[in-house]
């Protein structure tokens, strides 16, 4: 494929929406993190399942990826079908899955790289870096039909950037201490060079002027190399959201895609505001806050200058979109996100107070476990 | 008389702290110059007892070795007890072709040493005696290279798992082939059902008390991992303690301690401590006692027998581990390192023997010589295929400099 086909944009239809979640192995004595990424995929290769399941940069991690929906329930099935295999492949290996942005107390000293030729590379150029990246996020692409679309959406969806992550955050412990942050993982993106966010471009063309200038700088090999918040991905045809901390249960997941999901249809079917420059000033501010505080942080909205809570904005977001969550099918799972909004469940708080009530890190990370592999880990 | 009373005696009579001192520091050296020549520490270590010992400088008599005795046991206490806490119940039920692999290769380990012995003229009992003794690996060794190499991974863990299993298997068989010992030296009818239900009954329940006892405690002091640390020394120190006051088997009671305080402990009170950094010590003065009880001249007595009985225990065990690899959860290739970390021989082997011997002089003339120098053979090569295995399986951590 050349440089130019690559940057292709191959059209998407019907608002699409896909999920790929890095998942933690741990071990079943400590809960610290294991290595058994590689035992773990060959098993998993023995039995048929649904969606695909791959490696991540260090042999803690493995990453699981949906197919292709529509509508949230077949997206809820097919992660629930991949988790109970995944599930009962790591129990017969006496390891445990757990979601979580972070591990709670790992050295990421020990962690070692997954050995493909792009991970090692990776911890070439990053070198210490690479292995703290042992960070684990859910990543959903929503379809769009052309690259002017995606570049709109990616743009618009920017303003909802601290949404996302307050409402996904599940990585208050890092390296065995209490950050204080609801999501301490995407301070560890931020130290890579091209974190950040997309160019404010708003034509394809343009983009991939912009592409092709990064890449004869010799900065860029691919768009792999963008580590952004939000970036178009043009062979998949989608926007891809990657400030999601992994959450804890795949039911989860699959309603923080909704919920991404019917915003991204409101946004491209009803254009509600121009794409304006001046979300990307107040970017790192709201980014900041809602990693800090989660849904209890403020926002700026960039276009009203108004400061907001975040809980709230996401709770009139909810009423805006719900039409739009009508369409994918995803009344149910957005109306049950309001209550849990609205109790201030969050990822974050269940983990302090797992922590509170039993004492230590690993029985937080046990506890993680517990409830990602659920039921499939009793029967398994 | 010349006034010179109040000098020591030459030489100074030796105390246990003295011995203690010197083979601990013998021992330490020998791990050092071992780990130099990037062979595991273990074998620096029997190499140094070695070389102390019988078969060397003679500085460690069997007087000065049941002197050690006490901190050999309390390193065996705390391996066993670090081993039953990997022991792991749910796993075994969750793939179950590894508890069938458990079950097959203690199996044919005992069949293939039981058959090749007969086959060259030993007398069936003897041979029996020595096959179940042949069945166990040494959780000594496969644990400290594992800890040594800081692995992790299928093999280690299945590794680990097939050992303990492997260690209880040996001496329940054993201890009930000596009761058949005693029926062939008619001890009495009474003593042939006593003795091993006794030695495997009150060792267990030892081991149930005091994991009882110990997460009690751990609720005490709750999640705070120095002061657990130190409890559950403790509890190991007196579960030895008891055990040997009592006649019961240190191993199986130990063992027993460390599956019920994992298995028993519904509501994780204990944590999971890293108790081998405080034993790395006694570890040390096991292995080089260990090296200073084998004799190299037992080779001679017991040499060819013995290659026969090594090679005939690691055939069945490889075929045990090799014809359910496949059904089991683990990669290609990784069954044949399996087989190589099952290879040790337990200390425990001659510690059975030194038993029955003092029980059955004659017995032990025919027996011990052999199951003596397999060990020694084994004591040497074991450490050394362990390593192998887990590097080629690269579940080892890069080696710190």
């Amino acid at each position: 494929m050349t440089a130019g086909e690559m940057l292709d944009f191959k059209p998407s239809r019907g608002y699409s929406v896909g999920v790929e979640l890095e998942l933690q192995i741990l071990n079943s004595r400590d809960y610290n993190l294991a290595r058994d990424a590689a035992d773990l995929l060959e098993l998993l290769k023995k039995a048929a399942h649904p969606g695909e399941v791959k490696p991540e940069i260090t042999e803690s991690m493995i990453e699981l990826n949906s197919s292709i929906h529509y509508r949230h329930e077949t997206l809820l099935e097919e992660l629930r079908g991949i988790r109970d295999a995944l599930a009962d492949a790591a129990g017969r290996l006496n390891l445990r899955i757990a979601g979580g942005g972070s591990h709670p107390f790992h050295a990421w000293t020990d962690r070692r790289i997954y050995p493909t030729e792009r991970f090692k590379h990776i911890l070439e150029v990053y070198g210490y870096l690479a292995k703290q990246f042992t960070i684990f996020g859910q990543h959903v692409h929503i379809g769009c039909p052309d690259g002017d679309a995606a570049l709109y959406l990616v743009h618009a969806l920017a303003r909802y950037v601290p949404h996302f992550i307050a409402l996904s955050a599940s990585s208050p412990f890092q390296q065995g201490e209490d950050t204080s942050y609801h999501s301490s993982r995407l301070n560890t993106v931020s130290a890579f060079p091209l974190s950040g966010h997309a160019p404010f471009v708003q034509s394809w063309d343009e983009f991939r002027s912009y592409f092709e200038k990064m890449k004869g700088f010799g900065i860029v090999a691919s768009m792999k190399d963008f580590y952004w918040d939000i970036r178009p991905k043009p062979e998949y045809g989608t926007v891809e959201i990657r400030v999601f901390d992994t959450p804890l249960t795949v039911e989860r997941a699959a309603m923080l895609a909704a919920y991404a999901q019917a915003l991204a249809r409101h946004l491209l079917i009803d254009r509600p505001r121009p794409p304006s420059r001046d979300v990307y000033l107040v970017h790192s501010h709201n980014r900041f806050q809602a990693c800090r505080y989660g849904l209890d942080g403020t926002l700026v909205d960039a276009h009203t200058h108004r400061h907001l809570a975040i809980h709230e904005d996401v709770l009139d977001t909810l009423k805006i979109i719900a039409t739009h969550a009508a369409e994918v099918g995803a009344d149910e799972p957005l109306q049950q996100l309001a209550a849990e909004v609205m109790e201030r469940r969050e990822d974050a708080t269940w983990l302090r107070e797992q922590y509170r009530t039993h004492g230590s890190l690993n029985d937080v990370a046990r506890l993680q476990s517990e409830l990602w592999m659920g039921s499939a880990l009793a029967s398994a | 008389m010349s006034g010179f009373e109040f000098l020591p005696p030459f030489p100074p009579p030796a105390n246990a702290m003295l011995l203690f001192g010197l083979l601990l520091l013998a021992g330490f050296a020998g791990g050092e110059l071992a780990k130099r020549l990037r062979l595991p520490r273990i074998t620096g270590y029997v190499l140094a007892g070695l070389a102390l010992g019988a078969s060397g400088l003679r500085l460690v008599d069997t007087t000065l070795a049941s002197e050690a005795r006490m901190f050999v046991n309390l390193g065996l206490g705390i391996i066993l007890f670090e081993l039953g806490r990997r022991l792991d119940f749910a796993w075994l039920w969750r793939d179950r072709w590894l508890a069938a692999t458990a079950v097959a290769e203690s199996a044919l380990s005992f069949v293939f040493v039981y058959g090749a012995l007969a086959y060259f003229g030993v007398k069936p009992l003897h041979a029996a005696i020595a096959a179940a003794i042949g069945i166990a690996t040494s959780p000594a060794v496969v644990l400290l290279v594992a800890q040594e190499l800081r692995a992790e991974g299928q093999v280690t863990e299945r590794a680990l798992n097939l050992v303990a299993i492997n260690s209880v298997a040996a001496f329940v068989l054993a201890t009930t082939m000596l009761s058949w010992l005693h029926m062939e030296h008619r001890a009495g009818g009474l003593t042939i059902v006593l003795h091993p239900a006794w030695l495997i009954g009150a060792s267990l329940l030892l081991g149930y008390l005091a994991s009882g006892f110990a997460i009690l405690l751990a609720r005490w002091v709750g999640k705070r991992e120095e002061r657990q640390l130190v409890m559950l020394l403790a509890v190991i120190v007196l579960a030895v303690g008891c055990a040997a006051a009592l006649n019961l088997s240190v191993m199986l009671s130990l063992l027993a301690f460390g599956v019920g305080s994992r298995n028993l402990d519904r509501n994780r009170h204990i944590m999971q401590v890293n108790i081998g950094q405080l034993g790395q010590i006694f570890f040390v003065v096991l292995f080089v006692v260990t090296g200073a009880t084998l004799e190299v001249t037992s080779l001679i007595a017991g040499g060819s027998i013995a290659l026969v009985y090594v090679a005939a225990r690691f055939i069945g065990k490889a075929i045990g581990v090799l014809s359910l690899a496949h059904f089991s959860g683990i990669r290609a290739g990784a069954g044949g390192l399996l087989c190589l970390t099952l290879t040790p021989m337990s200390s425990f082997a001659i510690e059975m023997t030194h038993g029955t011997a003092q029980l059955y002089p004659e017995f032990a003339a025919t027996l011990a010589p052999m199951v003596l120098s397999a060990v020694l053979i084994m004591e040497l090569i074991g450490p050394l295929a362990v390593q192998f295995a887990l590097r080629r399986a690269g579940e080892a951590q890069e080696e710190v400099r």
